[in-house]
């Protein structure tokens, strides 16, 4: 069925703020302003520093070192084709490089041009972004380049004094991810049903549930049900269960007033479908016991591209939501001991 | 040997066919692979006193994917149930600490991996270091690259030699049915392909593979009511190194792999066979040597990772193929080896052996 999606893309996109600690604090006001610094712990010195040392587990305190801004590279690799997630859209290569003045090396970037360019061993030197556009962050160093004179950094090993407050305690990191799904045959035998206009369950032979909406199996019986298990139900059916969400704003919340969300036990099944909109009783007067009845959107309007194998028993945009049948409350006692 | 109570063995072990793009859920992949193994052993699902899962929400890109994949396990009445966001192999190892408390007699232990709805070269990017690491973006690929030049400048290896454990794992690969990658391939044409990452070549990564396993786990003398020779735990040990590669000392050897080897008494005997789960071609030459594994020991006659790879399962499936040398294939000893983390941060090494 062409309007049935096979296969769904999902972005995973979120801001995050990290708080930095003391140690990571003091690294990155430093880089902020210019300088990279590691810290001595155990004998050695770690650059970028660690709050702990690995070896023993021990804080690492706080004998800051000016490292860098030279360093040599240890091991390398080339990214021919960068990512979206990588900070350069040309080919690149990432290195393992030992700062002057550090004893373990960094992780970084190493901007050649061409992949022959690379060898352990070969000097490199930082370039930092400009002081305004700075925020102390590890790509602050945009990349690092073949050292134009291979002499030892300056003042590298040297004791770095950190200042008595750090500039900046956090950092703003973004997650971008992309998922591509394909809707399982139990989800497409679901969005087929609901474009037609029917809600289907899948009645178990084992212990005669009925599970709205259909989920391939009986989550009691742990057995596999298919196409010759569906059963239809009405668009009918009792709350319940609601809860009412405040929306926080959060990237993304398009909602701003109290809304509920329902659980509802269609007539004859033994699975309830979560997630529900009432639409005609306000907020404050959602309870459980309404008995209400589905709202189809206008066939021409029907669309099953929202309907994932992640919404199990939604109704995407061909279910509107569901209304109230005027009739009175049904007890508790009927719709108690329900299947999620 | 004759058993204790606290003896625990392996005794059924089931795997789905791996396959790139799967059209299944990861539930549905549960279900499949949990019934099989529950068939073969010939128990009802209530016999099981404990029941742990291994997944991971970032791959299939679904939050609580494992609370909707306990639909699998038939929940009613309530069992007991638990999670590692981590391969099945160390879901393997929690359910064998929870059948040493005594009071159980029979757990299974599940990992799934629905790999294919994400992308390998970004999405790990997000499990890193997230000051240092992430921030660059950071990716599987070039951390394996970096050893695998660390590896080679050390004059321990080669490319040729990676060239040659891909040939091989790809033609042992050839009897596995549940081989996803597989075939008769000359190192000097695999040297010819262009790299990904220098001095990494597509068939030096592991392929994307969607699939399920499980196993079951028994304890003392119940082991023989589902088991002819069942495969006994007589090791198991799991270490873990700093996540940082470049705070390692030698990335051209594995610290944690060698530490655990040595608890899991890998050195007291010989090894028959070994499934090490090697993510990378050039990772099996490092973990054969930190095992301490001679030319007597049979790697990965299942063509090992190399040949399917879906994270999460991968190694529950090392623990199944090296405890189906022992029930069904008349082995002594066998081990199976795991990986989790940057440059394999993680090993966990399981021994074990059949009566004799
Ligand atoms: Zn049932």
């Amino acid at each position: 069925m062409a309007d049935t999606v096979q296969e769904f893309v999902f972005n995973l996109t979120f801001p995050f703020t990290r708080t930095l600690g003391s140690t990571l604090s003091t690294f990155s006001s430093a880089l902020a302003q210019g300088q990279i610094i590691g810290v001595r712990t155990g004998g050695r010195v770690i650059a970028p520093p660690l709050e702990y040392d690995p070896d023993t587990a021990a804080d690492s305190g706080t004998d800051w070192v000016r490292v860098g801004p030279k360093g040599t590279v240890s091991t390398w690799t080339w990214v021919p084709e960068p990512t979206n997630l990588h900070p350069l859209d040309h080919a690149f290569g990432f290195a393992f490089i030992t700062l002057d003045g550090a004893d373990t090396p960094m992780l970084h970037l190493v901007d050649t041009g061409s992949e022959s360019a690379m060898a352990a061993g070969m000097r490199v030197e930082a370039k930092l972004k400009a002081p305004a556009d700075r925020v102390g962050r590890i790509d602050d160093i945009i990349a690092f380049v073949p050292a134009a004179d291979p002499s030892p950094s300056e003042g590298a090993g040297e004791p770095f004094v950190a200042p008595e407050e750090n500039d900046i305690t956090e950092m703003d990191a973004y997650c971008d991810l992309q998922y591509v799904d394909n809707a399982s045959p139990t989800t497409i035998m679901w969005a087929k049903a609901l474009m037609e206009g029917r809600i289907i369950g899948q009645k178990c032979p084992q212990c005669d549930r009925t599970i709205v909406g259909p989920r391939g199996m009986c989550s009691v019986c742990a057995i596999e049900l298919d196409e010759s298990h569906i059963v239809e139900v009405p668009g009918r059916g009792v709350v319940s269960n609601f809860t009412i969400v405040t929306p926080t704003p959060y990237p993304g919340q398009t909602e701003t007033e109290p809304f509920a969300r329902c659980s509802i036990l269609l007539d004859g099944a033994d699975a309830v479908i979560a997630q529900q909109e009432i639409l005609d009783v306000p907020v404050s007067e959602i309870r459980v016991g309404i008995h209400v009845e589905v709202v189809w959107a206008p066939e021409n309007e029907r669309s099953a591209a929202d309907i994932d194998n992640r919404s199990r028993g939604s109704g995407g945009d061909i279910i509107v939501g569901w209304r109230t049948t005027g009739e009175p409350d049904e007890p508790a006692a009927r719709y108690l001991d329900r299947m999620m | 040997m004759a058993p204790t109570e606290n003896d625990i063995a392996i005794v059924g072990f089931a795997q789905l066919p791996p396959e790139r793009r799967t059209n299944l859920t990861e539930s549905d992949l549960v279900l499949r692979s949990t019934r099989e193994v529950i068939a073969q052993v010939g128990i009802d699902k209530s016999e099981i006193g404990f029941t742990v899962s291994g997944s991971c929400d970032y791959l299939s890109g679904q939050g609580f994917s494992f609370v909707q994949n306990t639909d699998a396990y038939g929940m009613v009445p309530a069992i007991n149930e638990s999670h590692v966001e981590m391969d099945g192999a160390f879901a393997m190892y929690e359910a064998y600490v929870r059948l040493l408390q005594g009071d159980i007699d029979i757990a299974m232990a599940v990992g799934v991996g629905k790999n294919s709805n994400s992308d390998p070269s970004t999405l790990f990017t997000v499990e890193f270091d997230p000051y240092y690491l992430t921030p660059l973006g950071t990716d599987t690929w070039t951390l394996a690259a970096l050893q695998a030049r660390a590896l080679i400048d050390s004059g321990k290896a080669t490319e040729r030699d990676f060239a040659e454990v891909v040939a091989r794992n790809r033609a042992n690969a050839k009897s596995n049915p549940f081989a996803q990658v597989k075939g008769d391939y000359s190192v000097d044409e695999l040297l010819a392909a262009d790299y990904v990452r220098n001095p990494l070549r597509r068939h030096d990564l592991p392929p994307t593979t969607d699939q399920a396993a499980a196993v079951i786990l028994a304890r003392g003398k119940r082991a023989y009511d589902l088991c002819e020779r069942p495969a006994w735990i007589t090791g198991i040990d799991h270490r873990i190194e700093a996540h940082l590669p470049t705070v390692r000392k030698d990335i051209t050897t594995s610290v944690s792999t060698r530490l655990a080897a040595e608890a899991a008494g890998v050195g007291k005997g010989p090894i028959d066979v070994a499934e090490i789960h090697a993510p990378f071609s050039f990772q099996e030459l490092i973990l054969r040597e930190s095992l301490g594994l001679d030319a007597s020991t049979e790697v990965n006659p299942s063509g090992g990772a190399l040949a399917a790879h879906s994270v999460m399962t991968v190694g529950l499936i090392r623990v199944g193929e090296a405890a189906n040398q022992i029930i069904k294939n008349g082995k002594n000893r066998t081990l199976a080896h795991t990986t989790s983390g940057p440059c394999l941060q993680q090993n966990l090494v399981c021994v074990m052996e059949g009566d004799q």
